[in-house]
């Protein structure tokens, strides 16, 4: 063979080895959470075993997991919808329509994707305690849209920069006005975009963490903080956190890979196109 | 005239379609902020909550420039920040150069490599921490199978904990990296390999003549976010090691939420999150001039 075939090979096997070292660790906990503990809890790896539903029944029975995903999916979506809602229309008044200190509303909504969560969950956390917003969905809500909605106005205001602007200048002759070639135009022209951007903040909402562990009370805690509150408490049970671990997982899996063009301008805040 | 007015209605327009979204930030992140800045010169416990809030001055700023558990916490994230970010910029430049030259099942290669930095650090952290498990963790499993001794508690050793959470940080991130760095050598024009080929030149050669110098801006976008994403690091430290053993895996971020939340000390957790927030903007915005003058951010 010659030395390029070679090297294709090389290059094959290293993307193969690094493939392997991805997936192992997702593989585990996908197999632990149908294994037994005997199957679990053994000297050396087991892969021969009789899978069980066993830590799915418990997960989804008396440890009630699925009022986290409900939490989360209600969070994930009341966010996302009124980023979309607000962003939306903001992104493109900064990528179309004269605005006075244009540039420097779109420095203050970059500073926002700097602005570390740990900076605000203090703060908000007295505040949301003195207006008795503590616990409730409308907290968590509030505190995703401080990532979701920079994401918004960031990603929706590249797209519509890459629009041609002869159609929605053509729309404005006809008549319809700026904001009926926004909507008229615009908008559906960057519907794929726009469902990639509004997958992205399910994602971001259904993973956050600290604002969940901190705003969150006993009836509002996400998955991340239900699958957390495994690790803590009942470590022994390996199968069941497992089993919860899948369940927060699969949907992240379909939503990262519907939205897996957009992923890296996502979080990149659109500075990789991608 | 009619076009004078056109334009007024134009940015009337703008500033109703823009105007929500601002007051939205700005109740969200400007007043908290600007709270935590107020609040920040207060000496203010929650546990004693018929205290009033006594004015204290700038005497939180001048305890934590003093505080050894500050320095500790800094010094931890300098380490993790040049391990981690050096580590996935090496391995994501091999990886993305041998995606490169794929020419099947790079689709799939490139759906698979993404899983990790799309699962939730929370069980990221979950998935090491059974890996890892001194007793029944696969690597031990694998270990025992060989006969070298078992039973090392990464996340609980002195010496392990920080080097075991840069490996979790590895994982989840490098993916993150191939992806970047993988856009920016598809973007490199063809004529340059073929001039290259014509040159007799090796891979090697062309990997580190032309591949290298092309993905220098998407190099520099790896380190902005990745820089400013693991300096805030919190979630998977919180899970795996609480910032232990002692304050060995000490981050910024974990010792201001338990100022705050386990010692209720307010007054200086929210010093605490303003030092954060303007260490963070200080090192970003260094980061964003250079960006800019090479074009790479608008």
């Amino acid at each position: 063979m010659k030395r390029r075939d070679w090297w294709v090979i090389g290059c094959y096997a290293v993307v193969a080895v690094f493939l392997a070292w991805v997936l192992v660790p997702i593989l585990t906990v996908v197999l632990n959470s149908v294994k037994s503990p005997p199957d679990i809890f053994s000297a050396t790896p087991r892969l021969a075993f009789t899978p069980t539903g066993d830590n799915f029944a418990k997960v989804l029975g008396e440890l009630r997991f699925q009022d986290y995903l409900v939490n989360s999916t209600l969070v994930a979506l009341g966010s996302t919808a009124l980023s979309i809602a607000v962003g939306v229309p903001a992104a493109y008044a900064l990528a179309r329509l004269p605005i006075r200190g244009r540039e420097w509303w779109a420095w203050l909504i970059l500073f926002t994707r700097m602005v570390p969560a740990v900076a605000l969950v203090v703060p908000m956390f007295v505040i949301f305690q003195s207006v008795s917003l503590l616990g409730t969905y409308a907290a968590l809500v509030a505190a995703h849209t401080t990532f979701n909605l920079p994401i918004v106005i960031w990603m929706m205001r590249s797209f519509f920069e890459e629009l041609p602007p002869d159609l929605e200048e053509a729309a404005q002759v006809d008549g319809t006005g700026r904001f009926g070639a926004f909507l008229r135009v615009a908008l559906p022209l960057t519907t794929p975009a726009l469902a990639a951007t509004g997958v992205l903040c399910l994602l971001f909402s259904w993973n956050e963490f600290l604002f969940a562990l901190v705003l969150s009370g006993r009836d509002t805690q996400t998955v991340p903080i239900g699958v957390a509150s495994f690790i803590g408490t009942v470590s022994v049970d390996w199968g069941g956190s497992s089993a919860a671990a899948v369940l927060a997982m699969v949907p992240v899996f379909v939503l990262g890979l519907a939205a897996q063009r957009f992923l890296v301008r996502g979080l990149t805040f659109g500075a990789v196109k991608g | 005239m009619a076009s004078r007015t056109r334009r007024r209605t134009g940015r009337g327009l703008g500033h109703a379609m823009l105007g929500p979204a601002l007051l939205l930030l700005l109740a969200l992140i400007i007043v908290p902020l600007v709270y935590s800045a107020g609040l920040s010169a207060y000496s203010w416990k929650l546990t004693d909550i018929d205290l009033p809030k006594q004015f204290a001055g700038l005497a939180n700023y001048t305890r934590l420039l003093g505080d050894p558990t500050v320095r500790t916490a800094v010094l931890n994230t300098i380490v993790y920040v040049v391990a981690a970010v050096g580590c996935e910029l090496v391995l994501g430049f091999v990886i993305a150069a041998a995606l490169f030259e794929m020419t099947k099942g790079r689709r799939l290669a490139n759906a698979l490599i993404l899983l990790p930095m799309i699962i939730a650090p929370v069980i990221t952290a979950l998935l090491w921490r059974y890996l890892l498990d001194p007793q029944f963790g696969l690597v031990a499993q694998v270990m025992g199978v060989f006969g070298a001794p078992s039973g090392i508690g990464w996340f609980g050793d002195q010496h392990l904990a920080l080097p075991a959470l840069i490996v979790v940080d590895i994982w989840q991130w490098t993916p993150f990296v191939i992806l970047i760095l993988h856009a920016g050598m598809l973007s490199i024009g063809q004529e340059q390999f073929e001039a290259a080929s014509m040159d007799g030149a090796s891979r090697l050669v062309v990997l580190r003549r032309i591949m290298l110098p092309a993905i220098v801006p998407q190099i520099m976008i790896v380190l902005l976010f990745r820089t400013m994403d693991t300096y805030r690091i919190f979630d998977t430290v919180f899970v795996l090691t609480k910032g232990g053993p002692g304050l060995a895996t000490e981050t910024i971020g974990l010792y201001t939420y338990r100022t705050g939340f386990s010692y209720f000390d307010m007054g200086y957790a929210m010093a605490l999150s303003i030092f954060i927030l303007v260490t963070v903007v200080l090192v970003s915005s260094v980061y964003i001039r250079l960006l800019r003058r090479r074009e790479v951010l608008r």
